[in-house]
C-alpha cells in the first residue's frame, strides 16, 4: 500500500548545550551538502559563528544569515529569508534551511509574532521539497516557548538525536490562540488621525513629521513613509474605506497603529514573496519586509495592525 | 494626449489638508512629461495614463520628470515596472529626480530593470 507523504519537513531541535546544538545542526547541514542540496543557515549571530567555525571548509558551500537582522521582524522571515532562499533554487531536488527565530531575549511584545511565524511556516511550504530545522535553546527559553514548539512542529528532535512525533501539533490552533487583543499603548499618544481616501497623503505627512520629531531619520524615515502609505491605503481599499492611525513611542521604538473595519482572512497575507511580474499583493509584504516588528489582531468587527520601528538612541 | 494638463482632484492642494493630486505637464518636443503632486490610490488613474502614454510614445527614451513628485506608493512603482516591461528591447523610461521612496521600492522588487534609467546627476 502506498501512502502520500508530505514532502515538507519541519522538525524542531531541542538543545541544552553547545555540543548538542552543533551535533544536531551539523548533521542536518552535512546531510544536505552530501546530497548536493542548497543549504542556508539563519540563526542568531553567536550561533552563526559556532556553526561556521565547526563546518570548516564546508562553510563555503552554505549561505549564512544573521537571524537577529534578517529575521528581526518574525513576519519578514518567510518571505525575506526562507522562501527567498528556497525560491532561488527552483531546480534543486530539495532545499534545506536552519531557521532559529526564537532566542532568549525576544520580548513579550515580539513573542506572539514569533510563535505565529513558526506555525505559518507549515502553510507556507506545504507540498514543497523543503526541510527547515528550527533549534530551540532548552536551557534559556521559557516553558511556554518550548511547549509552543510542540504545537508548531510536527516532529521534535532532542539533544541525543531522538526524533519524536509531536502529539500536540496544531499550527492553526496556535495562530488563533495568539490572535490577541493588543495591550493599551504604553506611551503617550503623539498623533491620532482618522483618514479616508482623500486624506491618505495628509495621514502620511503628519505621521512622517511626527516620526521625524521622535528622531527617525534618513532611510528609516523613508521606510516609515512607505509603511504608513501601505497600511492606510489597505484600510481604504479593504477595510471599509477609512481607518484610524495612532503614533506613540514604547521601549525605544516608534509604534504606528492602524485600525479599520477590515477582516484579514488569509493567514499568509504579507508573507508570500512577490514575483517580478505579479500585480498586487505587495502592500503588507512591504510592511513586513521593512518593519522591525508587526503585530496584528483581527476579528469580525475589524483589524488592528501595529508596526514597530526602532528609534536611534538619543 | 500631452497637449492638455490633467489633475486627479478637482480641488488643488490647500494649506490644511492637501487633497491628493497629480498634475501632468508635457515636456517640449514630446520628450516626456513633468509631474507634480504624488502617486497614490486617488491619483492612480492619472499615473497609469501617463505610463500608457510613455509606452505608446515609441521613443527610445521617454522622460518622467519627478522633481515635483513627493511620493510614489508601492502600487505606483508596480505600475511603472509593468510599463517598463512593455517597452521592448532598447527602449526605456528615464526618471529625473525620482523620490527616494520610489528608488527604494524599485530596488526592493525590481533590481536592474532594463526599461528604467535613473541618471545619477
Amino acid at each position: 500500500m502506498s501512502t502520500v507523504t508530505e514532502p515538507f519537513v519541519h522538525p524542531a531541535l531541542f538543545y541544552g548545550t553547545t555540543e548538542e546544538y552543533l551535533a544536531g545542526c551539523l548533521a542536518f547541514v552535512r546531510e544536505g551538502l552530501e546530497r548536493g542540496e542548497p543549504v542556508a543557515v539563519a540563526v542568531p549571530s553567536h550561533n552563526l559563528r559556532l556553526i561556521e567555525a565547526a563546518l570548516g571548509e564546508d562553510a563555503g558551500r552554505v549561505r549564512f544569515l544573521d537571524m537577529q537582522q534578517a529575521g528581526r521582524n518574525p513576519g519578514r522571515i518567510i518571505p525575506g529569508v526562507l522562501r527567498a532562499f528556497a525560491d532561488a533554487h527552483p531546480d534543486a531536488p530539495r532545499v534545506r534551511l536552519i531557521g532559529e527565530p526564537i532566542w532568549a531575549g525576544r520580548s513579550e511584545t515580539e513573542y506572539p509574532a514569533c510563535a505565529q511565524h513558526e506555525a505559518l511556516i507549515n502553510h507556507a511550504f506545504t507540498g514543497r521539497e523543503v526541510s527547515i530545522l528550527c533549534p530551540y535553546d532548552t536551557t534559556r527559553l521559557d516553558e511556554r516557548s518550548l511547549a509552543d514548539a510542540y504545537v508548531t512542529h510536527p516532529v521534535v528532535i532532542d539533544g541525543s538525536g531522538r526524533r519524536e512525533e509531536s502529539p500536540a501539533y496544531d499550527p492553526d490552533g496556535l495562530v488563533a490562540r495568539y490572535n490577541l487583543p493588543l495591550p493599551e499603548a504604553a506611551g503617550g499618544i503623539r498623533l491620532t488621525y482618522e483618514y479616508d481616501a482623500d486624506s491618505l497623503p495628509t495621514a502620511r505627512h503628519r505621521s512622517v513629521a511626527e516620526a521625524a520629531q521622535m528622531g527617525l531619520a534618513g532611510e528609516r524615515l523613508d521606510d516609515f513613509a512607505l509603511i504608513v502609505a501601505e497600511l492606510t491605503t489597505n484600510s481604504v481599499v479593504h477595510g471599509g474605506g477609512r481607518g484610524t492611525l495612532r503614533l506613540w513611542s514604547e521601549d525605544g521604538s516608534l509604534v504606528c497603529e492602524v485600525r479599520d473595519a477590515g477582516l484579514l482572512t488569509d493567514p499568509l497575507a504579507g508573507r508570500r514573496p512577490a514575483g517580478r511580474d505579479q500585480i498586487g499583493g505587495r502592500g503588507l509584504l512591504t510592511v513586513n519586509l521593512l518593519a522591525d516588528l508587526v503585530r496584528m489582531h483581527t476579528v469580525g468587527y475589524g483589524t488592528t495592525i501595529r508596526v514597530y520601528l526602532e528609534l536611534p538612541a538619543a | 494626449m500631452h497637449s492638455q494638463e490633467r489633475t486627479a482632484a478637482a480641488a488643488g492642494p490647500t494649506a490644511a489638508t492637501a487633497a491628493p493630486y497629480l498634475a501632468v505637464h508635457p515636456l517640449p518636443e514630446g520628450d516626456g512629461v513633468r509631474l507634480s503632486g504624488e502617486v497614490g490610490l486617488v491619483t492612480r488613474s492619472v499615473w497609469t495614463d501617463v505610463l500608457a502614454g510613455a509606452v505608446r510614445a515609441r521613443r527610445c527614451a521617454y522622460v518622467l520628470d519627478l522633481a515635483g513628485v513627493a511620493f510614489v506608493d508601492v502600487a505606483g512603482a508596480e505600475a511603472l515596472a509593468a510599463a517598463a516591461d512593455r517597452l521592448g528591447t532598447g527602449r526605456r523610461i528615464v526618471l529625473h529626480n525620482p523620490p527616494r521612496t520610489l528608488v527604494r521600492v524599485l530596488e526592493m522588487y525590481w533590481p536592474g530593470l532594463p526599461g528604467i534609467e535613473v541618471p545619477t546627476s
